[in-house]
């Protein structure tokens, strides 16, 4: 089949979206197909020129290129899925959340604070209400995502859970005494919640934390956090680490911390699960509970950091335990059939 | 974060959805030298379908609702146009370097391949190009042309005026040279607007026994029969090659081993075949009506220009077939003007970001 995978972005940012639609062109191509990538910039400020690059999605012709049909368009991100096709399928990856979940958020609510912000998100909705249901079929990244698809526009979307990058090489070895917490730092993961619950936890907790800090404000205050709560020996900042070095890291920690804000999928959680281990998260992490069983595969915490001290504590007191839930995470990882050759057969059928 | 003084840049241009030519390569190029020079650079490349007509008008709008200046805050210091309708992106710095304007609007119009021409809005859809184009190209900075025909037809359509600015082929130095075989080679995708059909007409006038080589994937089936037939029909299948797709290591080694090369096209914008067969020291065929390949072939001293005839190319193989030490120092001298152009990616991109 000729298949096209059309998605928006900032350029010059390349995140999570952007490496899982080259994962996909590939996983197309591997099996077969002549698959290419769509990259629609979008500017999202001022809020008139959303519905301006709504409007440019909706002008583009994706059904045939030189004469040949074009067999399926498979719409990733907003507003990239609203260009029509007679055969388009969407992986929901997120909608434009602040005109969602994100409306109000203290921290990442920008649309509420324009004058046209509320007619702005009213088009948007309308959008994705009238024109997500145009496409033959609708998944999306996680039960999480599918969840506000329902919640917000009365659509029905199935998650469809693609594995991480180079899955298979993820071990477990032994653990060693530290818990690890791998992500980019910023204040949606939550890292400054982790440091005041280590000042909270009862056992000798040590954290390694990696992954770069999205602007210097954001580390210098996880930096000032360790120091007035006079963690510093509890604490590891290793900064970007190699995959390969990440793979060690996860393959000989005690357990994952992963707690962040309503997050929408979460690799984290599943590097975790392939790595054996057990996973702390929170109750409003939103991705990583359709994963993380409380108990047996992992601890859902309350988001405080007492709540997570006691967390933390638990896998530091019980190691054994901490193994035995760590394997069990691999088991459901087994179990949840997570492959691209299962997106690939779901995308296309 | 950008580490240095280097320069947020964007290169805007179109592609057709699962092909691949010389526009993404060369689009490809500029953002690999604006790298080396040490700046950011990406490619924008939205889909582009220009049928029916009335689909342009949707694309080009659609170009002008899309807002680059800036991201997260950043200013994109550059936005560098390419192509057809992306080229109208909005852009407070924008710099053009026109690869070609939608041709079917302007120099095509009249040509007998020419689809835009028979649909009944056709003219109307014309004319809106060409007012976008008036008036809109002009906002740009700076106006560059891909090459001397290209800015012509820019000046002589829109009175719009251009510098061209000339680019290397891919892998300009890996190319290199050997004795000449007896065979000409004509690489470049199969296509009406390349002229193959024109070649094998012109073959079955030769008085010498030439052989040719050709190389490249066809666009259409059906004029890739029609070339098979006439190679057939002649009799001369012993003395046609078809390679189909070749490597680049491959097509570097045939030129390399070539007596000379073909490229006849019709009205050319640039066209790397020319450049290619000079940084391989090969005397290069075209014809009067060429375009491009004519700004880099002097006729009788890098090459021969003939006339779009089957009589005057077949004459103008024959003369290469008999005189191969004449066509060896032609390619030599086509080498030697090559270096004489100085057509390097620095000098580029200097002037894109002057």
């Amino acid at each position: 089949m000729k298949v096209l995978v059309v998605s928006s972005g900032v350029p010059f940012i390349r995140g999570g979206a952007e490496i899982l639609a080259d994962n996909l062109c590939q996983a197309l191509s591997a099996a077969g197909h002549a698959a290419e990538l769509i990259f629609i910039p979008f500017k999202h400020y001022p809020p008139s020129r959303i519905p301006d690059h709504m409007l440019a999605c909706r002008l583009l012709d994706l059904t045939e290129t030189c004469g040949v049909r074009i067999d399926r368009v498979i719409g990733l991100k907003f507003p990239a899925y609203l260009i029509p096709h007679p055969n388009k399928v969407i992986w929901l990856l997120h909608q434009h959340r602040t005109a969602y979940e994100l409306w109000d958020h203290p921290m990442a609510g920008d649309l509420i604070h324009h004058p046209d912000g509320p007619v702005i998100r009213e088009a948007i909705r309308q959008a994705d209400r009238e024109l997500i249901p145009e496409a033959k079929a609708v998944y999306t990244l996680s039960e999480n995502v599918s969840d506000r698809l329902r919640r917000f526009c009365g659509i029905a979307g199935e998650p469809l859970y693609n594995p991480p990058a180079h899955a298979s090489l993820f071990h477990n070895r032994s653990a060693s005494d530290y818990l690890f917490f791998p992500s980019r730092v910023t204040g949606v993961k939550r890292q400054l919640l982790v440091i005041e619950a280590l000042a909270k936890c009862q056992e000798r907790t040590l954290v390694r934390f990696a992954g770069e800090a999205d602007s210097p404000r954001e580390l210098a205050a996880c930096v000032e956090a360790i120091r007035q709560l006079k963690v510093e020996d509890r604490v590891e900042w290793l900064g970007l680490v190699s995959e390969e070095q990440k793979r060690e890291l996860y393959a000989n920690s005690l357990g994952v911390i992963f707690p962040p804000v309503d997050e929408d999928y979460g690799y984290i959680t599943l590097e975790a699960m392939l790595s054996s281990k057990p996973v702390i998260t929170c109750s409003d992490s939103g991705g990583p509970l359709e994963f993380v069983v409380d108990r047996q595969t992992g601890l859902v915490a309350d988001p405080s950091p007492e709540s997570l001290a006691q967390a933390m504590d638990v896998l530091w007191a019980d190691r054994r335990r901490a193994a035995a839930m760590g394997e069990a995470g691999r088991a459901r990882y087994e179990d949840l059939k997570i492959s691209w050759e299962n997106v690939v057969e779901k995308l296309l059928c | 974060m950008p580490n240095n003084n280097g320069l947020r840049i964007l290169i805007a241009t179109v592609r057709v959805p699962f092909v691949s030519g010389g526009a993404e390569i060369h689009a490809e190029g500029l953002c690999r030298a604006l790298r080396e020079a040490g700046h950011q650079a990406e490619i924008i490349a939205l889909p582009f379908k220009w049928y029916p007509p009335e689909r342009i008008l949707d694309q080009m709008l659609a170009c002008r609702l899309l807002d680059l200046s800036e991201t997260v805050g950043m200013a994109v210091d550059r936005l560098i146009g390419l192509k057809f309708p992306a080229y109208l992106i909005p852009h407070p710095r924008k710099v053009i370097w026109l690869l070609h304007q939608h041709r079917q609007a302007y120099d095509l119009w009249q040509h007998p391949l020419n689809d835009l021409h028979g649909y009944r809005n056709g003219d109307d859809v014309r004319a809106a190009i060409h007012r976008a184009d008036t008036e809109l190209i002009p906002q740009a900075l700076h106006v560059f042309a891909n090459s001397r025909n290209v800015a012509g037809r820019l000046e002589r359509f829109c009175g719009v005026q251009a510098a061209p600015l000339y680019h290397p082929p891919r892998d300009a130095a890996l190319f290199y040279t050997r004795p000449a075989e007896d065979f000409l080679y004509f690489p470049s995708r199969i296509n009406p607007l390349k002229r193959q059909d024109l070649v094998l007409e012109a073959l079955a006038q030769t008085r010498l026994p030439v052989g040719i080589c050709f190389s490249g994937s066809a666009d259409e089936a059906a004029f890739d029969q029609k070339c098979v037939k006439l190679a057939q029909k002649n009799g001369f299948a012993d003395r046609v090659q078809w390679l189909g797709s070749v490597s680049e290591e491959g097509k570097r080694d045939l030129y390399a081993r070539s007596l000379g090369v073909l490229f006849p096209p019709v009205d050319e914008d640039y066209g790397y075949v020319t450049l290619e067969a000079m940084l391989a020291q090969k005397p290069v065929i075209t014809c009067a009506d060429s375009g491009g390949p004519l700004e880099f072939v002097m006729d009788r001293q890098t090459g021969i220009v003939a006339e779009p005839t089957p009589e005057a190319l077949a004459a103008a193989m024959d003369n290469l077939w008999e005189d191969r030490e004449r066509a060896r120092q032609w390619g030599d001298a086509g080498r030697q003007r090559y270096n004489d152009l100085h057509i390097h990616w620095g000098h580029v991109v200097e002037k894109l970001l002057a």
